[in-house]
Parts: structure tokens; C-alpha cells; sequence
């Protein structure tokens, strides 16, 4: 009787949160959908024809959609690299005894607080700017020509950024899944003999694969849609050099106003970003809630 | 002498971690630093870290130039209102979904977690129009109702996740003694959940503080927050460097140091229950 209660009142309170977020998804992503099949331009005659799929065949034969494509995965790859392999090296220094391990650990979280424009403006200009930048001085007191980051490199140089703002989120995951290891069994491993680097494989890897997961993840989501650090910086350019499936939707539906062409452009990132979240969630799935 | 090898170990260690440290730092100190330099030092070659004259001169004209408090404001507003409102939904959910789990409570949670797997830009256009028809662009309210279904399944995820920490017999010895639901929400519950709520608040607040794609789209003046601030720092314009990292500095603030106070809580709430 009470449990009969009780599940009514559960579903009462779970309902606002599945309603909400039903209708934040069916209702724009249906939209998005007719959209798709529309010859609409925000600036257009205001027919909106009924085209087929010649906005998703504009789309997927447009070569600025392959070079986005790739740098959309070239950018996520590369930053949870950096990240992954950055954080557990850092993860394993900030678990020794050192001195000042508080003030150490505020500098290091630091750049996670920092919001995407102004991490992406500081580090434009202030150090990969190809005159004043700190990066152009470094190299000119060496001899070096100064690279010009954002015409030469521009997805490396946003590589560069994201990492930084990543770096430590997945060093503090990390380091808190490393204190949460069995000391006593690493001491007897090393009792037994086992090198470092015997230990660090066979013991300290597995036990963070469930945080390596949980970075991995929650990276994901936000490396999937980066906008912010393309839009103060490079613009998507050098022509396409930088610029990811996000940002191309951006220009193509509010800078040149043709919302049938990114509204499909919209529903093949979120095709994209499914076929991600289905492996990221067998992943979870096991990792988790297990 | 074991000791003495100890000790000379952990100054090695020492020294790596205050140079990594230190270089990850630098570029925000970089920033603090040349905010309070007048422009030729800014670009002055070599640079100077710390002699120069200090001056409060680019505080001065950041604030003249653009009205630096109304997006303060506008970014209190929004990052507040939002992860608030949020709470308001997610606390019952996670609640019932902790304590009362049927077949489908899994695949719930992982459906709401998926819905954040969505890309903006799946939905740029509809809102975008919505916004426009409604006449809400670059209003906080819309903005405030944008962010909070954002963050909306994050806050789910957080406080079930420490929900279900929560032993259930605490739950059924006070419905034992004959407290309703509301008075086990109350006066058993809540003073237990309190930290887990609070970091899950922290952690939104921040989360939307920074959030910098709808900020930046469906904001323009009046509702523009201080992500929407510093980027209009990015036209060419903006190449004086002393103001820019005033303007920066000034931004960043507030969130750097609520969250260096909230950091152990927020390492926790991150990790969605998967490190402890």
C-alpha cells in the first residue's frame, strides 16, 4: 500500500524534469528536421519550398562538411590525448609528498575556472600573437623565427587552448581516483619485486579506467560542440583549416542565412554525435554503474 | 639515510610540480599582471613580470568603456537563476529515481544523459527562431530557461549519484516512527543531501558562468553576459593588451575564486559518482 503510494509520488516528481527535457528535445529537433527538407533562407521570398534531401546533398558534398568533419575529430582526439596521458603524469607527481601540495593544486585547477572567450583572447594575443606574443619573443631571443600560430597551425593552436582548459579537470579526476588506491597492495607488489613501471601498469592503470572513463566522457560532450575559442580566434579560417562541424553550421545558417541547409547540417552532427554517445554509453554502462 | 633519500626525493618532486604548476598557471598570472601595466609595458620587449609601474588605469577604462557591472550582473543572473531553477526540477527527480528506482530508472537516466549528448547546433535554428518570434532574444529569461534544460541533466545525474549514497533504512526508520514524506524530505534527507546539493549548485553555476555557445548567440546587449563581454574584445580593436587582461582579469574573478573555496566538493560532483 505504501509502495503503491510511493510509486505514484515517484512518478509525480521525476515527470517536470522528463517533460521538460522531452520538449527541449522533440519539439526544436523536430523543427530542425522540416527545416531540413526546406529550401528557406532567412532573407529568402518567404516560399520555403519543399526540396527533398538536396539540402543534405549540398551539405555532405560541400568540401568545407569532410574538412569539418575531420577537424571536429582531429580536435576531440587530440585534446583527450593531451589530456589523458598530460593529467595521469600529472595525477602521479601531485600524489607524491611534496611541499606546498595546496597551493600546487590551486595553480593547476585554476585554468578550468576560465571562461572559453577569455582563454581563447589571452592566449591569441598574449602568447601566440606573431609580434608581441610571449611565444614570438621566446623564439626571437633564440634565434628562431616566431611561428605565426593561427595562419601556419590554426588547429593545433586551438588544440593547444582547449587542452590547457581541460588538463585540470582530468588531472584532479585523477589524482582522486590514485588516492583512492590500496597502498598496502602496491607495497607488497613492490615487496615482490615489481619495477614501477610493472605497478603503474598492472596496477595503477586498471584501477583508473573507471575516472578514465568519466573524463572521457564528460570531455567529450563539451569537445563535441566547441565554439567559443574558434569564434574569438581564427573564425574557422585559414579558409576551412579551423573550422569544426559547429562552427560551420554557425556561418552557414545565422551568417548566410540559409536555415534548410543548417538545419541539415544540424541533424548530421547530431548523427555524428550519436554514434559517439552509443560507444560512450556501452562505456559508462559498464563502468559506472558497475 | 633512507630518510636522507626520502627527503631528496620529495625536493625533486617538489621542484617538478611547482615548474608544471607554475607553467600551467602563467597564463592567467600573465593576465593579472599585465592588467595592471600601461599598454607600451604590455608590449614592452623583454617583458617585465613584476617591475613596472603598477597603475589602475585600464580598470578605470574598462568600466568607462562598457558597462562592465550590468554584465556582471547579467552573468550572476543567469548562472544563478539557472542552476537554481534547475534544482528546483532535478531534486525530485534524482530523489524519487534514488530512492523509489523501478525497471526503467536506468534507462531514464541514461536517456536525460544522453540529451546533453545532443549538439547546440542540432537545435541552433528553432531556438534561434523561436527566440526571435517570441521576441526574447537577448532577454534573460529566455536565457535563463536556455541554460537551466542544459544543465538540466548534469544536476540529475550529480544529485542522484549522491542520492544514493544515502543508506535507504535511515528513509524507512523515520517512516517508521510515522513522518510523511514531507517530513522525511525535511528533517531527514535534507540536512544529509545539503552538501551534495551544494555542490552540485557550485558546479552549475560555474558550468554556466563559462558557457560561451547560446550566450553568445542568442544574447546581444541588453542580456549579454561577461562570456558575450570579452568577446567583443576580439575585434581588432581590442589589441591594446593592458585592457584586454583588465577586462579578462575582471571576468574571471569572481569564478576563480568561488572555485578555488569549492574544489574538493567540485572534484566529486564532476566525476559523476565515478571516482570517490
Amino acid at each position: 500500500m505504501a509502495t503503491n503510494n510511493s510509486k505514484t509520488l515517484a512518478r509525480m516528481m521525476v515527470t517536470p524534469a522528463v517533460i521538460l527535457l522531452l520538449i527541449w528535445m522533440l519539439i526544436p529537433l523536430g523543427m530542425t528536421i522540416y527545416f531540413s527538407f526546406l529550401d528557406y533562407n532567412l532573407f529568402g521570398d518567404g516560399e520555403n519550398k519543399f526540396i527533398g534531401l538536396l539540402n543534405y546533398e549540398f551539405f555532405l558534398t560541400d568540401p568545407a562538411f569532410v574538412d569539418s568533419f575531420f577537424n571536429t575529430l582531429i580536435l576531440m582526439t587530440g585534446v583527450l590525448f593531451i589530456t589523458l596521458v598530460g593529467g595521469t603524469g600529472l595525477a602521479i607527481l601531485l600524489d607524491q609528498a611534496i611541499y606546498g601540495r595546496n597551493i600546487v593544486r590551486i595553480m593547476v585547477l585554476a585554468p578550468f575556472f576560465v571562461m572559453p572567450t577569455v582563454s581563447a583572447l589571452v592566449w591569441k594575443n598574449m602568447f601566440m600573437n606573431p609580434v608581441n606574443g610571449i611565444f614570438a619573443y621566446i623564439s626571437t631571443t633564440f634565434g628562431f623565427e616566431p611561428i605565426d600560430f593561427f595562419t601556419h597551425i590554426p588547429l593545433t593552436s586551438i588544440i593547444i587552448i582547449v587542452s590547457w582548459q581541460w588538463l585540470p579537470f582530468a588531472s584532479l579526476i585523477l589524482l582522486t581516483a590514485i588516492q583512492s588506491l590500496d597502498r598496502e597492495q602496491l607495497e607488497a607488489a613492490e615487496l615482490d619485486g615489481a619495477g614501477k613501471f610493472c605497478r603503474f601498469r598492472f596496477m595503477v592503470l586498471p584501477h583508473l579506467s573507471r575516472a578514465m572513463t568519466a573524463v572521457v566522457l564528460i570531455e567529450t560532450i563539451f569537445l563535441l560542440s566547441i565554439f567559443a575559442e574558434i569564434f574569438v580566434t581564427t573564425q574557422g579560417g585559414p579558409g576551412n583549416a579551423s573550422t569544426n562541424i559547429t562552427y560551420l553550421i554557425y556561418t552557414q545558417s545565422l551568417l548566410e542565412y540559409d536555415v534548410g541547409m543548417g538545419s541539415a547540417g544540424g541533424l548530421i552532427a547530431v548523427v555524428l554525435a550519436n554514434i559517439v554517445a552509443v560507444f560512450l554509453m556501452r562505456m559508462i554502462g559498464k563502468n559506472i554503474e558497475g | 639515510m633512507s630518510n636522507n633519500k626520502s627527503n631528496k626525493s620529495k625536493m625533486l618532486y617538489t621542484f617538478f610540480a611547482w615548474l608544471i604548476s607554475l607553467a600551467i598557471f602563467f597564463p592567467i598570472l600573465w593576465t593579472i599582471l599585465t592588467s595592471f601595466k600601461t599598454e607600451t609595458e604590455a608590449i614592452a620587449s623583454p617583458p617585465s613580470l613584476f617591475l613596472f609601474d603598477w597603475t589602475l588605469e585600464n580598470y578605470n577604462k574598462v568600466m568607462q568603456q562598457s558597462p562592465y557591472f550590468k554584465h556582471f550582473w547579467n552573468s550572476v543572473v543567469i548562472s544563478v537563476g539557472s542552476s537554481l531553477l534547475g534544482l528546483l526540477i532535478a531534486i525530485p527527480a534524482a530523489w524519487s529515481m534514488a530512492f523509489i528506482p523501478t525497471k526503467r530508472t536506468k534507462n531514464l537516466l541514461m536517456w536525460m544523459l544522453s540529451t546533453k549528448m545532443l549538439p547546440p547546433v542540432g537545435v541552433l535554428i528553432p531556438i534561434y527562431l523561436l527566440f526571435r518570434d517570441l521576441g526574447i532574444l537577448d532577454t534573460l529569461g529566455g536565457i535563463v530557461v536556455i541554460m537551466t534544460l542544459i544543465n538540466l541533466p548534469i544536476m540529475t545525474w550529480m544529485l542522484y549519484t549522491y542520492f544514493k549514497e544515502i543508506p535507504g533504512e535511515i528513509l524507512e526508520a523515520a517512516r517508521m516512527d510515522g513522518a510523511s514524506v514531507g517530513q522525511e524530505i525535511l528533517y531527514v534527507l535534507a540536512p544529509i543531501a545539503l552538501p551534495g546539493i551544494a555542490s552540485t549548485l557550485l558546479l552549475n553555476v560555474i558550468l554556466a558562468w563559462n558557457e560561451a555557445f547560446w550566450t553568445l548567440i542568442l544574447t546581444t546587449v541588453n542580456a549579454a553576459p561577461l562570456t558575450a563581454f570579452i568577446a567583443s574584445y576580439s575585434s581588432p580593436e581590442g589589441l591594446f593588451y593592458a585592457k584586454l587582461s583588465a577586462a579578462s582579469t575582471l571576468a574571471i574573478a569572481p569564478i576563480l575564486i568561488l572555485g578555488w573555496f569549492s574544489q574538493k566538493q567540485l572534484v566529486r560532483g564532476l566525476s559523476f559518482g565515478a571516482v570517490k
